[in-house]
């Protein structure tokens, strides 16, 4: 009688954990969608601002579009720099690939050269801000196993709370604790931690907006704990659904950029 | 008057003077467990001096580490085999591991960024992101690897045999405690490689844990010898446990202030103990005098008494000369010179007090019959001793042309050996060849550019984005290739060649592309194009991120600082031949070195010439007679030269430790010269025959100061032995200016004296 009530409680208990491992890595998938995969497009106007320990300022201007080929599959990424003065008019292009390599090109109109760019790090830091390439295309909720915590509230805002660790042994980081916004389904903060269980950064979403009846994170940060850098993201402008073309993401394109998204 | 005295009462009330000197021993060893430890040389400039602000302000404009341990891992037959590069991934994932290791910004084969063209893309990554495993890969890896300047003699040696882990600490590390860690984990490794860990932080940490534990080692050690000696010159356990708790007591109460004051023990003070118990034997010309006068008169009471008046004059006098020898310290700059001036001063003042009181009342509580044995112990052992001096002074006093002569011609060969010093400092030799620091630095420093790093910082006069100029690339590259053909210098590396670097591999490879480009619209981008895909600290460590101002690495092969000076010499000669709104200042590791060693090297120089200054001073007051003073300076200053001459002979480099050691010559050679003059004039007052009387002062002081000298010879000599250089420097040389000192005294005054008699004995029938 007594085994049985036990056995009957591991049941209950193995099912609830499954249960709840489903629901860690469905929250954690609409999540990822709600901030990577919003709308079929998007056109931003990206101001970034880099401060170092020091308080000094590094400034980039850059316009963004992206197209979505498959919800939460491949995508689209055109960047159009602006600012610094001497690298306006460089542009850079990303085709995502979740199942293989992404493939990047970059156009430097000082020699005129288009050059493939070889990506097998997506840790590393995109435009030397604290932000990585995989941050700011998104990286996949599959290729971490995630766990849900008890919830939580950031600013205010009732939020899930996931811990995630990579699949496979990542470089950038060994865990990451997900606070998303039950309403938005946002992540209102991210807490990445090292191999040594310290911190080592932290995301933010600073303010968020609906845009075109899109909530989007307006105001971004990410913090590297260690070197006390600081990269903070703005929006100047975003536009859903305007309807880009596959054929904006190629090659010729990148010489000379489509005015009619990019001012 | 005063002290005799304090004499008188420590007689007559020996048990409140012994209970006395016990209580406030007793309160000063309350503080000692309190002492906190500063290993760091760098704390020998205050933080506030211009290097120390500059380093600081360098580190933190380019994101720069105070502290690198270079890790090294070497095969016979290269490192390009999937067995090693798996070690080379292990180990540094290992290492990113260890607690205080920066782990981001760890670099090696797996986390350094290589820029190359790859079919035709642009690829930035480490050249390692997972061991190869086919031959093609391997030779796939050698190549990229090999082909790319940034890393040859940086990360990779050129003939592939050697590859370098570079481990950034954080702040206030141990840099000793880490390398432990890593030897640990290199230690797990199995096969035909050899592994080697260095850098400035090993040296350094490595060599202040040494240093204190060989003063606990060395001390103890040397009063044990002493001790042992002491027994055997007398024979009387209970002298020589006055003299040792003499010694040990100053020693107490003098570490007992420093710590109860709050000062931190540093490694300059920690050699003081040392210093004190050397300073501490003088008291031996106090137990040979009493043996002397109670054999003479067989009453205790009066023995004490007489020997006090005896001696008194010459010890209170060596005392005070070697307090302010020591005490002038505390006018230099650097703290720790003050604070070890303060101390040793201190101590030698209280050694002097207990000299006066706690040893005449010690001497109380010997039995009779112990002083009996002991005073005939003395006469039999006088036999050869007392003959020995007797034929010593002998050459002096009966053959002093040929004395003063062998003494100049000597003189004229240390001048000579002094002309051809090299002051030079290099931590690295501190330890002995074939320790495990030494050798690892001397095998990295053959394999790759070098351990020790300098910066040659360029801030432009121009204004923001300058070296992204054409103009400015090629002043850079010009200073660069000027400062490689110094063979100290082993690499340079600067944005100049990141730049270059990009150039090529966007033109896919093509030679005519490996140089600065012709814009400045280009380099720009290039520079942009890099900080895209590279570790943000990359370019950061190179330039600011207004391209107002940049850095030049410069690997050092050694750690000498005469090196750093033939960099700065370069640097000064590039400015002359190129011209470019630019300042260029030196700063890095390799430079604070060599202003820390040569600000403590010339301010000890400095305290010695003030001391020698005061000494002189003292000596004249002794005698009250400038002349005398002038004769007893002699045997100091001969002493002082022919060491000197011996060092630049030999071609040691005069070097921080024998700077600190000028000054303790001067408080211990000054210091025969005030007895043999002091007891030769207290001798001629009573018997004026001055070839008698100088024959007398050679057997009778002359014994106490030969004693001395054995003894502290016989101390100090364990310290030949020491695992660190310095450390033998010392013993050799306060054996040999021991030795050398009593030498001068006894035999060298006497024929000084006989030659000017006329000169110092005017009127005086003798």
């Amino acid at each position: 009688m007594k085994f049985k009530t036990l056995t009957l409680c591991t049941i209950v208990a193995t099912l609830s954990l499954a249960w709840a491992a489903e629901d860690a890595a469905e929250i954690m998938r609409k999540s990822h969608l709600a901030l990577y995969y919003a709308g079929n497009d998007q056109v931003t106007d990206v101001h970034m601002k880099i401060v170092d320990q020091k308080g000094k300022e590094r400034v980039r201007e850059f316009a963004m579009l992206r197209l979505d080929l498959e919800e939460g599959g491949d995508q689209r990424y055109y960047t159009y720099f602006k600012k610094p003065a001497d690298v306006a008019r460089m542009t850079f292009m990303v085709h995502k690939s979740v199942a293989g390599n992404d493939a990047r090109w970059i156009y430097i109109p000082a020699v005129d050269l288009v050059k493939p760019v070889s990506a097998d790090d997506k840790s590393s830091s995109f435009v030397g801000s604290d932000f990585s390439y995989e941050d700011v295309s998104g990286r996949h909720w599959s290729e971490d196993t995630h766990r849900l915590l008890p919830d939580s509230t950031i600013d205010g805002a009732a939020v899930y709370v996931v811990e995630s660790t990579p699949k496979k042994d990542d470089k950038s980081f060994a865990k990451k604790l997900s606070y998303i916004d039950k309403a938005t389904m946002l992540p209102l903060r991210e807490r990445y931690f090292d191999k040594k269980g310290s911190l080592s950064r932290v995301f933010a979403a600073e303010k968020i907006d609906t845009a075109n009846g899109i909530t989007t994170v307006m105001v971004r940060s990410m913090e590297d704990v260690y070197a006390k850098r600081k990269t903070t993201v703005t929006f100047l402008s975003v536009s859903t659904n305007v309807g880009l073309k596959e054929e904006i993401f190629t090659e010729r394109f990148l010489k000379s950029p489509p005015r009619e998204f990019i001012k | 008057m005063k002290r005799a005295s304090l004499v008188e009462f420590s007689i007559k009330h020996p048990v409140l003077t012994v209970v006395t000197c016990v209580i406030l021993t007793g309160v000063a060893a309350s503080q000692l467990p309190k002492i906190t430890i500063d290993t760091n040389p760098k704390n020998m400039l205050p933080e506030t001096s211009t290097v120390r602000v500059f380093n600081d302000e360098v580190e933190s404009t380019f994101s720069l580490y105070e502290d690198v341990i270079v890790v090294g891992i070497a095969h016979p037959n290269g490192i390009f085999n999937a067995a090693t590069l798996e070690k080379v991934q292990r180990i540094t994932d290992e290492i990113t591991n260890l607690p205080n290791v920066a782990a981001r910004d760890v670099s090696s084969l797996t986390t350094i960024m290589n820029v190359t063209a790859e079919n035709g893309a642009l690829k930035v990554a480490p050249p390692m992101t997972e061991v190869p495993r086919t031959d093609e890969e391997l030779a796939a890896l050698r190549k990229s690897v090999l082909e790319n300047p940034l890393f040859i003699g940086r990360i990779i040696s050129a003939d592939g045999k050697t590859t370098a882990i570079y481990v950034p600490l954080e702040e206030g590390a141990n840099g000793k405690e880490i390398a432990d860690k890593i030897r640990e984990v290199v230690g797990k490794e199995r096969g035909d490689e050899q592994f080697y860990v260095a850098g400035d932080p090993v040296a350094r940490d490595t060599f202040g844990a040494v240093m204190f534990k060989l003063m606990g080692v060395f001390s103890p050690l040397a009063g044990l010898i002493m001790f042992i000696a002491i027994f055997l010159m007398f024979r009387n356990l209970s002298l020589c446990m006055s003299m040792m708790a003499v010694a040990m007591i100053a020693i107490t109460w003098s570490m007992g202030l420093l710590i109860g004051l709050g000062f931190p023990v540093h490694i300059m003070s920690s050699m003081s103990p040392v210093f004190l118990m050397a300073i501490a034997t003088d008291s031996i010309h106090i137990f040979n005098e009493f043996n002397f006068r109670y054999r003479e008169k067989r009453d205790k009471t009066a023995a004490i008494i007489e020997t006090m008046q005896a001696v008194g004059r010459p010890v209170r006098f060596t005392a005070l000369a070697t307090a302010v020898g020591f005490g002038v310290l505390m006018l230099m700059h650097i703290i720790p010179v003050q604070v070890f001036g303060g101390l040793v001063a201190f101590g030698t003042i209280a050694l002097r007090v207990l000299s006066f009181s706690f040893i005449p009342a010690v001497l109380t509580f010997i039995s009779a019959e112990k002083l009996e044995k002991a005073a005939r112990a003395g006469d039999v052992e006088g036999g050869w001793a007392e003959r020995f001096l007797r034929r010593l002074g002998y050459v002096g006093a009966h053959r002093p042309v040929i004395t003063v002569a062998i003494g100049v011609v000597l003189l004229g060969g240390a001048i000579l050996g002094i002309s051809k010093i090299v002051v030079n400092n290099n931590m690295v030799e501190w330890f002995k060849s074939g320790s495990e620091v030494r050798t690892a630095d001397t095998v990295m420093n053959q394999a790759l550019g070098g351990t020790s790093l300098a910066y040659i910082v360029a801030t432009a006069n121009g204004g923001e984005t300058y070296f992204q100029s054409p103009e400015a690339m090629h002043y850079i590259d010009g200073l660069q290739r000027h400062l490689e053909k110094l063979p100290v210098v082993g690499k340079t590396f600067s944005v100049v060649d990141y730049v270059k670097r990009i150039n090529f591999v966007l033109h896919d490879e093509a030679p005519a592309f490996d140089a600065i480009p012709g814009n400045k619209e280009t380099i720009g981008q290039y520079l942009f194009l890099f900080s895209m895909s590279a570790r943000p600290m990359d370019l950061e460590n190179v330039v600011d991120y207004e391209f107002t101002t940049a850095n030049v690495w410069v690997q050092l092969k050694t750690w000498d600082a005469q090196a750093m000076r033939d960099v700065i010499a370069a640097v000064n000669e590039y400015k002359k031949t190129a011209s470019a709104p630019v300042e260029l200042r030196p700063a890095g590791i390799a430079y604070f070195n060599l202003v820390w060693n040569d600000e403590v090297l010339w301010d000890m120089v400095r305290g010695f010439i003030i001391a020698l200054i005061a000494v002189f001073i003292i000596l004249a007051f002794n005698f009250r007679s400038l002349k005398w003073a002038l004769i007893g300076y002699i045997p100091l200053l001969f002493t002082v030269a022919l060491i000197y001459g011996v060092v630049g002979f030999i071609g040691k480099d005069f070097d921080m430790p024998i700077s600190v050691l000028s000054c303790l010559s001067l408080g211990m050679a000054v210091d025969f010269a005030i007895h043999f003059i002091s007891r030769l004039k207290q001798r001629l007052a009573e018997f004026p025959d001055l070839q008698e009387a100088l024959l007398w002062t050679a057997v009778r002081p002359g014994r106490g100061i030969m004693r001395n000298a054995l003894l502290f010879a016989s101390a100090f000599s364990v310290m030949l032995f020491a695992p660190l250089t310095p450390y033998s420097t010392v013993g050799a040389f306060i054996v040999s200016m021991m030795v050398l000192s009593a030498l001068m005294t006894i035999v060298f005054l006497p024929a000084l004296i006989v030659l000017l008699k006329g000169w110092l004995f005017r009127n005086a029938a003798i």
